[in-house]
C-alpha cells in the first residue's frame, strides 16, 4: 500500500521543473524531500496530492491511477498543507479546523465530529485558541491551526484500516523549537498508526533523525534517495547545497553542521 | 451534526447567533415592507385598503405601481447584495462590488446594446421582455470571466489589484455605451439615457416577472456550493485537496454573480455601493460563513433597498431623487472605512 509516481516530468514554458522522479510514500513510513530553493520539491508534492498533472508519467494511490480517482475520493485519502496563503475573512480557528471534516459521504462520523475535532485541537496545543478569530494569530499558531485541519480531514474510528497520506509542505517554518519537535513526534506516532507521511523540510537535523526515508532533488532531478544513514554515508550533502558540513552519529542520532 | 436542509439549503452550518440574526433581518424586512407599501406620494391607508374601502384608482395605484415598485426594490437589493457576497468571496477579496469592479458596466453594455440595436429587431418575440435582463446577464459574465482570467494570471494579488483592473474594465464599457449613445436615434437615446439614470419608477408586471424567474434561478443554483465557498477561502488547491470541484464552483458562482446582477441592471441601471456595503454589515453582525452571508445578505440587502427607494420618492415630494444617489450618499463613506481598516491590517 503505497503512493508512488512512475517517471514523472513536469514542463513550464519549456523550463523543465522536474525530470523522471520516480518516488513512493509507503504506509506507516516518513519520507521527507530535501533541497536548495527552487529545486522542484513543492511541484512535486503538488504532483502527488493531484493538486497539478505532470507532462509526464503517472501517480498512483494504492495501484490506482489518480486520473481514475474523483476529486472527492482522494480528500478521504490523502490530506495536503501547503504554504498557506492570507484567509481575508474573518473565520474562528475552529472553523478553519472544521473545514477539514468532509461530511459529504463521511456521515457515519458525523456524530463525532465534536470529539474528534477537541481531540485534535488539544493534539495540535490550539485548544485555548478555538475561539480566536484566525487572522489575529501568530504565524506560528496560524500553522499549527492549518496542521490541526489537515489531520481532522484524515480522521477515523480507532481500529479504522484505511490508506491514509499526509503531505506537508515545511509544516515546522515559523515554530519554534519545542512546536517543531512536538509536530515530529506527532507525526512519529501517526506514522506508526499506519498513516504514510511525506514532507518537504529545510532542517537536515529534524529530517535526518525523524524519518524513514531521504529524498534529494536538485535541479528537478532526484539526486539521492535512500535512508537517511545510508546518505550520509555516501557523502552527498556537499554536493547538494555546496556547503560544508560536519556530521556526527552517536547512537544512530545524526548530528549534522554547516561550517 | 444533522441535516437540516430547506429549499436545498444546508442551515445545519448555521451558529444559534445566526439563525437569530436571520430571523431578526426577515422581521425587520417584513416591518419595512409594510411601512413601504403603506407610504408613497399618493397618500391612502393601507388598513383602508385591506378593509377594501378604497377606490378603484387607489386600488390601481397600490397594485399596478407601488407593488412592482417595492418588490423591485427588494429584487434588485437582494441581488446586489448576494453578487457582492458572491464575488466577494469568488475572488477572496473583500472589495469586490460588482459596481466597482466592473461588472455592472458589462450589464449596462450589454443591455445598451439591446436598447439601441434590439429594438426594431426583436420586438415582435413573445420573450422580448426576457431580451433585456439576458443580454445584461451575458455583459456581466463576460466582465467576471475577464477578471477571473486576468487575475489568475498574476495570482493572487492582493485586493488591490483587482480594482485597477476593474477601473480599466468600467473605462472601457463606457466607451462603448458612449459609442452606442452616439449612434442611437432620437427615441432610442430617450431610452438609454432614462435607464441609464437608474430608477425604480415606472416599473410594470411585464418586466419585473423574468427578472424574479432568473434571481430565483440563481439562487437555487448557488445555495448547494456555499459551504464550499467557505472552504476556497483556504485557498483554490486546499479547496481542491479537500475535495472540492473548484472549477464547478467557479462556474457555478460565476453564473450566480452574472445572474444576479444583470437582471438587476437591466431594470434598474446602475445602483453602486450595495453589493460593498450589505454583505460587509451582515459579517459584522455574525459571522463569515456563506451559508449566513449569503441568506443574511438577500434579506439585508432588500431591506435597505426598500428604505433608500422609499426615501428617494418621499424626500423631495412630489419629485424624485435618483436611489442610487442615497446609495452611494451611505456606500461611499463605507468605502473609505473599510480601505483604512484593510490598510492597518
Amino acid at each position: 500500500m503505497s503512493i508512488y509516481s512512475e517517471k514523472i516530468s513536469l514542463k513550464y514554458n519549456d523550463k523543465s521543473i522536474l525530470e523522471d522522479i520516480n518516488i513512493e510514500i509507503k504506509k506507516g513510513m516518513i519520507l521527507s524531500i530535501l533541497g536548495p530553493n527552487g529545486a522542484g520539491k513543492s511541484s512535486l508534492l503538488n504532483i502527488l496530492s493531484g493538486d497539478i498533472e505532470s507532462n509526464i508519467g503517472n501517480v498512483f494511490y494504492d495501484n490506482t491511477d489518480i486520473k481514475n480517482i474523483s476529486i472527492q475520493e482522494r480528500a478521504f485519502i490523502r490530506s495536503v498543507m501547503s504554504q498557506n496563503q492570507p484567509i481575508v475573512f474573518d473565520f474562528s480557528v475552529r472553523d478553519i479546523v472544521e473545514m477539514g471534516w468532509l461530511d459529504k459521504g463521511n456521515i457515519k462520523y458525523s456524530n463525532n465530529i465534536n470529539n474528534a475535532i477537541i481531540g485534535v485541537l488539544n493534539d495540535c496545543e490550539i485548544a485555548h485558541l478555538e475561539k480566536r478569530k484566525f487572522n489575529t494569530l501568530s504565524g506560528g499558531e496560524q500553522r499549527r491551526v492549518h496542521f490541526a485541519r489537515s489531520l481532522i480531514q484524515l480522521w477515523r474510528e480507532s481500529g479504522n484500516k484505511d490508506s491514509r497520506y499526509l503531505m506537508l509542505d515545511e509544516p515546522t517554518s515559523n515554530l519554534d523549537l519545542s512546536h517543531q519537535i512536538k509536530l515530529m513526534n506527532m507525526l512519529k506516532k501517526l506514522a506508526n498508526n499506519g498513516v504514510g507521511i511525506l514532507l518537504i523540510l529545510h532542517d537536515l537535523n529534524l529530517a535526518f533523525n525523524f524519518s524513514d526515508y531521504i529524498a534529494i532533488i536538485k535541479n528537478g532531478k532526484l539526486f539521492a534517495y535512500d535512508k537517511p544513514l545510508n546518505i550520509i554515508n555516501k557523502n552527498i550533502l556537499e554536493d547538494v547545497f555546496e556547503l560544508t558540513f560536519n556530521v556526527d552519529i552517536i547512537d544512530n542520532k545524526i548530528n549534522v553542521n554547516y561550517i | 451534526m444533522n441535516e437540516k436542509n430547506i429549499l436545498g439549503l444546508n442551515l445545519s452550518f448555521l451558529s444559534g447567533k445566526q439563525t437569530l440574526s436571520l430571523f431578526i433581518f426577515l422581521s425587520v424586512l417584513i416591518l419595512i415592507l409594510i411601512i413601504a407599501f403603506s407610504n408613497g406620494s399618493f397618500d391612502f391607508s393601507f388598513i383602508s385598503l385591506l378593509k377594501g374601502e378604497t377606490t378603484h384608482i387607489e386600488r390601481t395605484i397600490f397594485f399596478e405601481i407601488r407593488i412592482p415598485r417595492v418588490i423591485l426594490a427588494c429584487l434588485v437589493g437582494s441581488s446586489l447584495a448576494i453578487s457582492g457576497a458572491c464575488l466577494q468571496g469568488l475572488f477572496r477579496n473583500p472589495l469586490a462590488d460588482p459596481g466597482l469592479i466592473g461588472v455592472s458596466a458589462g450589464a449596462a453594455l450589454g443591455a445598451s446594446i439591446i436598447i439601441v440595436f434590439g429594438s426594431t429587431i426583436f420586438s415582435k418575440f413573445v420573450l422580448s421582455t426576457f431580451l433585456l435582463p439576458i443580454a445584461a446577464c451575458i455583459g456581466s459574465g463576460v466582465v467576471i470571466f475577464l477578471l477571473f482570467l486576468l487575475t489568475k494570471g498574476f495570482g493572487h494579488q492582493g485586493v488591490t489589484y483587482m480594482l485597477l483592473v476593474g477601473i480599466a474594465i468600467n473605462a472601457i464599457a463606457s466607451v462603448g455605451i458612449g459609442i452606442l449613445t452616439f449612434i442611437s436615434t432620437d427615441s432610442e437615446l430617450r431610452g438609454l439615457t432614462f435607464w441609464t439614470m437608474g430608477s425604480f419608477g415606472g416599473i410594470t408586471w411585464p418586466l419585473l416577472l423574468p427578472a424574479i424567474f432568473i434571481i430565483i434561478i440563481a439562487f437555487f443554483f448557488l445555495s448547494p456550493v456555499l459551504r464550499d465557498l467557505d472552504i476556497l477561502q483556504l485557498g483554490e488547491s486546499e479547496a481542491k485537496s479537500l475535495g472540492i470541484d473548484v472549477q464547478k464552483l467557479k462556474y457555478r458562482v460565476i453564473f450566480t454573480s452574472a445572474a444576479t446582477v444583470g437582471a438587476s441592471v437591466a431594470l434598474s441601471g446602475m445602483i453602486g455601493f450595495v453589493g460593498l456595503v450589505v454583505p460587509h454589515l451582515v459579517r459584522l453582525i455574525a459571522g463569515v460563513n456563506h451559508s449566513y452571508v449569503i441568506i443574511g445578505s438577500a434579506l439585508l440587502g432588500s431591506s435597505l433597498m426598500v428604505i433608500a427607494d422609499l426615501l428617494a420618492r418621499t424626500l423631495i415630494q412630489p419629485a424624485e431623487l435618483p436611489v442610487g444617489l442615497i446609495t452611494s450618499a451611505i456606500g461611499s463613506p463605507f468605502f473609505l472605512w473599510l480601505i483604512f481598516r484593510i490598510n492597518k491590517a
